[in-house]
């Protein structure tokens, strides 16, 4: 069975970046329908606005990274891009900041659509820049490992015997073997020598 | 000035009976008004024959002749197949059957039950009958797709466990090995969102499985529409609806004997005579049959209906219904729950995220009829 993503927003707010108030409304109408407050800007989005708010609607034919208080791509909350004049470089600069769903202001009435997708793919990123940064230390713990074996054999161990010892050391602490290694040189730095 | 009224129901194809009542109910209504007085209608009949394709070209055929108001479509996919046709020409469908909720379009109003009206109070119930145990059945689109998604999501989290889920394709008979499957899986209850042959072959070939206790099948839309075709399998079938026959007065119950083929009320044939009365006072206070300016008329001003005060929120266009829970026996529905007041439709199921309540499962309980 395939898991239903997030689609209650019920209580939640979602700050709007547009400069018609037309539109503004329309997005308005339609987030009262889902429950969710909606917070018309026209003006630059504030860090202290942004605290809080759980989704931003905005228009992405007037879109700068200046608009916006946080680096480029790295926006604490979904982001659903309202389309309007199709212009290849609008898009580039919407995907270059990775809005995570995307929405024609003529398509307002499917509002909803856009909010379970901006949601899912925005959880579904975070999820995949934590996996990244995990391997990324895993990587960089490989050397550490190599050293840590390399100690241990210092008592005469073959590498086998010492990599087994270093696992089970892992095992024992239920941390990775990367963590176990460094630990294990850090605590041989701090004795200044083998401890084991 | 007469009102061209467009009435699109497949009064013929797979589920025709559900389609023959909604149609009387607004034809009653229709006849009904014009003897009180109200400003002439003419109805621009359609039958789509249950086919996809045929909604559309009878729905585009009709909008181009100038019909702006449209009361129709039994399925929802029929609905969905209708609406990208009504906003571009402009035009507004009165929609009077019980859906799945999770939609708002500025297109349609939305008349019959959403889910907080009938899937709620089912699962509710089922919870207070402390059985622990259900299956769910439903037609192969998404009335059975989401109608049971949010049964599973309601029964879960209620703590009771879904031993299983089949789906058959719209407009055919259930196969018997789902029966098997069924009785093998020892179910206290089943939820059935089938619909049309599917659902009158299942109801029969339950009843008549050889190797038995009987099993609480729960409806969210059964209705007297075909309840007499389905015959006494369908005895002990609870139903969720927001109006069964035992709720109609004088004027729904004469209309149905003379516009209804089986000359019953149901919710499709109440809410359909209430759609045509609602549009006709809202024609009339606007002054106009401009779609927006009408409905604007409608959700400033509840109708007073065939069902009773009819509020239609400006906002989500969904109207308020008292939802209600009704066991068959012989070919009727008897009225078990009734909540209180009408309540506001719930489309996109906001209240259910908020930690409500379970109610505290209970020992086995009878139903009691309601008088």
């Amino acid at each position: 069975m395939t898991p239903v993503p997030v689609h209650n927003f019920s209580g939640q707010t979602a700050l709007v970046l547009h400069l018609s108030p037309e539109i503004g409304q329309r997005i308005k109408d339609r987030c009262d329908r889902l429950g969710v407050r909606a917070l018309i800007l026209t003006d630059d989005l504030e860090t202290e606005a942004a605290r809080g708010a759980n989704t931003l609607i905005l228009d992405i034919d007037t879109g700068d990274d200046r608009l916006l208080p946080w680096p480029r791509a790295a926006a604490p909350m979904p982001l659903i891009g309202l389309i309007g004049s199709e212009s290849p470089g609008r898009l580039a600069w919407a995907l270059a900041q990775e809005v995570d769903a995307f929405i024609p202001v003529s398509g307002l009435g499917n509002l909803f659509s856009a909010m379970v997708i901006a949601h899912a793919t925005f959880a579904q990123k975070a999820e995949r820049r934590a996996r990244e940064a995990d391997e990324a230390r895993r990587g960089s713990g490989r050397l550490d490992v190599v050293r840590a074996v390399l100690a241990l054999m210092e008592g005469g161990r073959d590498e086998a015997l010492a990599l087994k010892q270093l696992r089970t050391m892992a095992m024992v602490e239920r941390i990775s073997i990367e963590e176990a290694a460094s630990r294990l040189l850090s605590e041989r730095h701090r004795a200044g020598g083998r401890t084991g | 000035m007469t009102l061209r009224l467009g009435l699109i129901f497949s009064t013929t194809g797979s589920y025709a009976a559900l389609g023959q009542s909604a149609m009387a109910g607004a034809l009653g209504a229709i006849e009904t008004l014009h003897r009180r007085g109200a400003p002439q209608i003419m109805p621009v009949i359609a039958d789509p024959r249950g086919d996809m394709v045929a909604y559309e070209c009878m729905t585009r055929e009709m909008l181009e002749s100038g019909v702006r108001h449209i009361v129709g479509a039994i399925t929802s996919w029929s609905r969905k197949e209708m609406i990208p046709l009504l906003e571009r020409h402009g035009g507004l469908l009165w929609y009077p059957c019980p859906y799945e909720g999770f939609e708002s379009n500025d297109h349609v109003v939305y008349l019959g039950a959403s889910p907080n009206h009938h899937v709620v109070p089912v699962t509710d119930w089922i919870a207070t009958q402390g059985m622990r145990r259900a299956f769910l059945i439903g037609s192969n689109y998404v009335w059975g797709w989401e109608t049971l998604r949010l049964a599973r999501d309601g029964l879960t989290a209620r703590g009771i466990e879904v031993v299983g889920e089949r789906h058959v394709p719209l407009g055919a008979p259930t196969p018997a090995h789902i029966l098997d499957e069924i009785r093998d899986a020892a179910p206290d209850c089943v939820i059935d969102s089938l619909i049309g042959p599917s659902n009158t072959s299942f109801l029969q070939g339950l009843a008549a499985h050889p190797d038995r206790p009987p099993i609480q099948v729960l409806s969210f839309n059964q209705s007297e529409a075909d309840l007499a075709e389905i015959g006494p399998a369908a005895n002990g079938l609870v139903s969720a609806g927001s109006f069964f026959e035992a709720n109609a007065g004088d004027t729904l119950c004469d209309a149905a004997r003379r516009h209804a083929p089986n000359g019953r009320v149901s919710s499709f044939f109440a809410t359909s005579f209430a759609a045509v009365e609602i549009l006709s006072a809202a024609v009339r206070a606007a002054g106009t049959d401009d779609p927006a300016t009408v409905f604007r008329a409608a959700a400033a001003t509840p109708a007073v209906t065939a069902m009773g005060i009819m509020p239609i929120d400006p906002v989500l266009r969904h109207a308020k219904l008292t939802p209600r829970l009704a066991i068959a026996k012989d070919g009727r529905f008897d009225i078990v729950n009734s909540a209180a007041h009408p309540v506001a439709a719930d489309p996109y199921m906001t209240a259910q995220s908020a930690g409500r309540q379970r109610p505290a499962p209970g020992p086995h309980r009878k139903l009691r009829v309601v008088k």
